[in-house]
């Protein structure tokens, strides 16, 4: 025993030791392939890792605060009251008009010719021919002012910058131009002296409503004899507006021309200006009325309409009052017509009234400024509330926003000072993509998807609610399609057929699989959506006819003297069913034409959209359903039929001998015992519907509505990526929206496998019998 | 010689003439059976008749036919396609292969335990009461009576009555096989095919199977295919030796381990091959 034992140790020793070319390759070999596999298994994890950070990073941006922060403050040589500020597009160089009417531009931003603080231009804005002119009133419209002087002579101008290239160089040099010439303008036929005014131009109209210091309120317009741009001539119509009031706080007029706002107290009246005999009353806004829910009984008498400013694209006007709120209305379709509404409401301060509401031009975010100089920066869409703050400490003397809405201009004294805002996509947020939001100009909240329109004045829609849902529902018709079919001939193939038919069926319907989807959506959207169109009935036939067909031929079969049956090889007993099928498919698209004209009026998509009062997409969630149906059955069959194939023959057997039917066996043991391979096919299933692109982008229409109707189309996730994301600029709120779809589905996907793996678990313990 | 083990567990059975039954002392009556798997013949010409209320043994080397002659007993051979038989198996004076039988009912009337234990995955009163749930038993209190008195017969009662509704899975091996038999006697069958019942199980669970064994012949008709030869001593009243598809011997136990009539018998009983 002994010894046997050492001479099997020296001989153990001998092949641990035993060194050589060989062994030494053999090792290399085994570490190599070990350092491989597991270098290959790291970089897979690696990269899913990486996506989803990847795809976190370029979200991340659209849920972030906005910022604001100093950039710059430079003393100016101002002397007296300022009345307006600006900056250029580029923030290089800010002005200021004071009350001499001079203005004046300084260099803010660093540039190769000139110093931070230089004093750039300094024009006079007002006529000197008569003494001691001063700056009585200035109104801005957008990018041009329009100056009144203590002698009532009216000026618009407009201050312009152009870049100019001196080298490489670039330098931005300040003008003024007069839009409408350097004569002063005649607004008051009576050449009363102007209170009030407010005015808007295009190209061809200049309209001008104000308010006269014998209280009337006039209307002017001037027409442009060929285009404002290059020829400040026109033509000039006089029009009085029937109004009672003796005190006018605010004018406002819409870019469009379309509307005009008139403050006087607490009442806003609001005129059309389209017409152009008549300037009518259209509505009487009480924007802190008793049609104000918030307030309550007692605070009512101290409220006040302090501020008021139109929101960018004009369709919405803001509200600022005196108890620190601001509210948002615009026009709604009533059932009396069109109406204004309060649509939202911002608790900008506690009880501090807001002074001023100043609105970005291109974007619907606003700032408010109250008496102490609190600043606040909101978007109305959304309803963000994006920043608040005291920049200065004191109330802005004079604020500008600048022109791309990345920068804030203030005075506080005789300093200018320049603000950087980071505030890239104040439009999105958790709550406007979860939740229904109250678009302008829609008759109440709702979820919408439109990325894109022809119109400048477009704010885009981004809703994930509606493309999350259709991915469902398409998913849901798919899986409504394929689950049955897919299911039971797997039940049939692995527990009934024959083993050399099996041989054969189950690689044949696997290699469905390798179909490419592109060619499924291709015929789903071109050749299926038309034939269900033009055969509805016999679509619905089928669902009947071929179950019936089925069940009737199996029957038969059943009945069949013995005799005959030995004739056919068993394996191609199923084969009958095939010629039985077409007949059944035949009879019923002979049918269709004929329960048309019989039973629907000739048309059955008529008879739907018309009689029944049910939209008809020509592609709707049926076609999506088979198509997408048959993409998904090759997997969902294959894993059931596995999971049901590999129940272990000694249950099936104990079943049978407990004198169990071959049915009771199958519900009661085999897909019982099946049941955790059948569920995880079909959630796989499930994924793969919700990721499926082609079909969806192919068969869908693409409409991103909420409706369950089988007749109606959808918008996907996956198509919705696919559709838009060459046409998003790259960084914009739109592509990241776009990432953030990607990451919903990637969520959706991951939610199902875990959802599904879990449950399979589960179900195992209970149901595994190994 | 070998020594037998001395037949220590089964009852004083009363000694039966086998060539000479009268008709209310058959279980079954096998008569000219022949099956074929193909063109291979597996079984020849057995004849042979099976007493009531005792256990009968085959035994028999492996490949000699004799779990396909336990499975023509309740025609589980039938789920293979390429398996024929011809001759009789009567029981009750009926002949089991015959084409107005319902095969449904004769296995609920000849029940079978197999090597391994399997049972459902479901729970230990829901596999008792599978073959009553399947001809529609509703009423709670046959099930739950049925339970009890199957588990009882199968010695299984005392430890799993606390967990009747646990998953049989959590059953060791041999509770598991005690467990199929309580689910075989459930539907109260007349003979019970034990298809090498122990043989997947530890010494001390075949002892308690064997155990069981003795009991159940009070109310059934036993029939057990064992490799075991000493089993086959211990549990059974009559043994069958078969070999090669043909039945070389059959006689009361005893009898044919103590004085086999036939060399091929001596051979096997002797270790001489199998």
């Amino acid at each position: 025993m002994a010894a046997t034992s050492i001479a099997s140790k020296s001989i153990v020793s001998k092949s641990i030791y035993k060194s050589g070319r060989y062994a030494n390759k053999r090792q290399f070999k085994n570490k190599l392939a070990q350092w491989l596999i597991t270098l290959g298994g790291i970089s897979v994890l690696f990269t899913l890792v990486l996506i989803f950070l990847y795809l976190l990073y370029v979200i991340k941006p659209i849920f972030a605060s906005a910022e604001i922060e100093p950039i710059q403050s430079i003393e100016t040589e101002l002397s007296a009251k300022v009345f307006s500020i600006g900056i250029d597009e580029l923030k290089e160089l800010a002005y200021f008009i004071d009350g001499q009417g001079l203005i004046n531009f300084y260099q803010i931003e660093e540039s190769d010719f000139r110093d931070v603080g230089s004093k750039v231009l300094s024009q006079a804005l007002l006529l000197d021919d008569v003494d001691n002119t001063k700056l009585k009133l200035l109104v801005d419209g957008s990018d041009k002012k329009l100056l009144i002087d203590n002698h009532n002579r009216i000026h618009l101008i407009s201050p312009e910058f152009s870049a100019s290239y001196i080298g490489d160089q670039r330098d931005i040099i300040p003008a003024i131009t007069y839009p409408l010439g350097e004569e002063s303008l005649v607004i008051d036929e009576q050449a009363e002296p102007i209170e009030n005014i407010a005015f808007a131009m295009n190209d061809e109209l200049a309209v001008f409503v104000a308010f006269t210091k014998d209280h009337r309120l006039i209307k002017t317009t001037f027409t442009a004899e060929d285009d404002f741009n290059y020829d400040p001539a026109y033509e000039t119509q006089y029009q009085q507006i029937s109004f009672q009031e003796k005190q006018v706080d605010r004018i406002l007029v819409t870019p469009d021309l379309a509307m005009a706002f008139v403050q006087s107290g607490n009442k806003v009246f609001v005129y059309s200006l389209d017409d152009e005999d008549d300037v009518p009353l259209k509505a009487l806004i009480n924007p802190v009325g008793t049609t104000n829910m918030r307030s309550s009984a007692k605070e009512l008498p101290t409220k006040e309409l302090t501020s008021m400013a139109l929101l960018s694209g004009g369709s919405s006007i803001l509200f600022g009052n005196s108890q620190g709120e601001v509210t948002q209305w615009f026009e709604v379709a009533t059932d009396n017509g069109r109406e204004f509404k309060q649509i939202r409401h911002f608790e900008v301060s506690n009880n501090e009234a807001i002074t001023n509401i100043f609105t970005e031009k291109y974007r619907k975010s606003f700032y408010t400024i109250t008496a102490s100089g609190e600043i606040g920066l909101f978007y109305t869409t959304s309803e963000a509330d994006l920043w608040r703050g005291n920049l200065l400490g004191v109330q802005p003397t004079a604020f500008s926003i600048a022109p791309r809405a990345d920068g804030l201009l203030m005075m506080k004294g005789q300093n200018l000072q320049l603000f950087s805002v980071e505030n890239e996509h104040p439009e999105v947020t958790w709550q406007a993509l979860w939740q229904e939001v109250w678009y302008e100009g829609y008759p109440e909240p709702d979820y919408i998807w439109q990325s894109s329109s022809g119109s400048d004045d477009f704010e885009a829609k981004f809703s994930l609610v509606p493309i999350s849902f259709g991915t469902l529902k398409a998913a849901m018709y798919a899986m409504l399609f394929a689950v049955p079919i897919a299911l039971s001939s797997a039940i049939y193939t692995a527990y009934f057929m024959t083993p050399a038919l099996r041989k054969k069926v189950k690689p044949t319907i696997e290699m469905m699989e390798a179909l490419p989807t592109v060619i499924l959506g291709f015929l789903a959207g071109l050749w299926l959506a038309p034939l269900i169109e033009n055969y509805l009935p016999a679509i619905v036939l089928l669902l009947v006819f071929l179950p019936a067909a089925t069940l009737l031929t199996a029957f038969s079969w059943h009945k069949l003297p013995e005799k005959m049956k030995k004739r056919l090889p068993e394996t191609l007993a199923p084969i009958i069913l095939i010629p039985v099928l077409i007949l059944a498919a035949y009879i019923a698209f002979t049918l269709s034409p004929v329960l048309e004209i019989h039973f629907f009026g000739g048309d059955i998509r008529q008879f739907i959209t018309n009689d029944m009062g049910i939209n008809f997409d020509q592609r709707n969630a049926l076609v999506v359903g088979i198509a997408m149906g048959f993409a998904v059955i090759p997997t969902v069959f294959s894993m059931a039929e596995d999971a049901i194939f590999s129940v272990p023959k000694h249950l099936t057997s104990g079943s049978l001998a407990l004198g169990a039917t071959s049915w009771q066996t199958l519900i009661k043991v085999v897909l019982l015992t099946a049941s955790p391979g059948i569920f995880s096919a079909v959630m796989m299933g499930l994924g793969r519907a919700v990721g499926e692109t082609m079909i969806v982008l192919m068969a869908t229409g693409n409409t991103p509505i909420l409706d369950w109707s089988i007749f109606q189309g959808m918008r996907t996730l996956a198509a919705n990526i696919a559709v838009e994301m060459p046409e998003s600029e790259v960084g914009s709120s739109h592509y990241r929206i776009l990432f953030l779809a990607a990451f919903v589905l990637f969520v959706f996907t991951f939610v199902f496998n875990t959802v599904a793996e879990f449950v399979r678990q589960r179900l195992r313990e209970k149901y595994s019998s190994l | 010689m070998i020594s037998v083990t001395p037949k220590t567990l089964t009852g004083i059975a009363p000694k039966i003439d086998l060539t000479n039954l009268s008709p209310e002392q058959v279980a079954l009556d096998i008569k000219n059976l022949n099956l074929y798997y193909g063109d291979k013949q597996a079984l020849n010409n057995i004849t042979m008749s099976i007493p009531k209320g005792q256990v009968t043994a085959f035994i028999g080397p492996s490949g000699c036919g004799k779990s396909t002659l336990l499975r023509c007993i309740n025609r589980m051979n039938d789920l293979i396609d390429i398996c024929k038989v011809s001759g009789e198996i009567n029981l009750h004076g009926v002949n089991i292969y015959d084409r107005q039988v319902d095969v449904a009912q004769l296995r609920r009337n000849v029940g079978m335990v197999f090597q391994r234990p399997n049972p459902f995955p479901k729970t230990i009163y829901e596999n008792v009461i599978y073959g009553l749930r399947i001809t529609g038993e509703k009423n709670r209190r046959v099930l739950d009576e049925a339970v009890e008195n199957s588990l009882r017969n199968a010695a299984l009662w005392n430890e799993v009555k606390d967990r009747l509704f646990e998953s049989a899975l959590g059953l060791s091996g041999g509770q598991q096989q005690r467990l199929v038999i309580a689910r075989a006697i459930a539907v109260q069958p007349e003979v019970l095919l034990l298809d090498e019942p122990t043989s997947a199980l530890d010494p001390i669970s075949t002892l308690t199977i064997e155990e069981l064994i003795n009991d159940l012949k009070k109310q059934f008709t036993v029939v057990i295919v064992t490799h075991n030869m000493q089993q086959a001593a211990r549990v059974s009243d009559q043994t069958a030796f078969m070999y090669m598809g043909d039945l070389i011997e059959y006689s009361d136990t005893n009898t044919l381990f103590t004085t086999p009539k036939k060399k091929k018998t001596e051979d096997y009983i002797t270790g001489r091959y199998g």
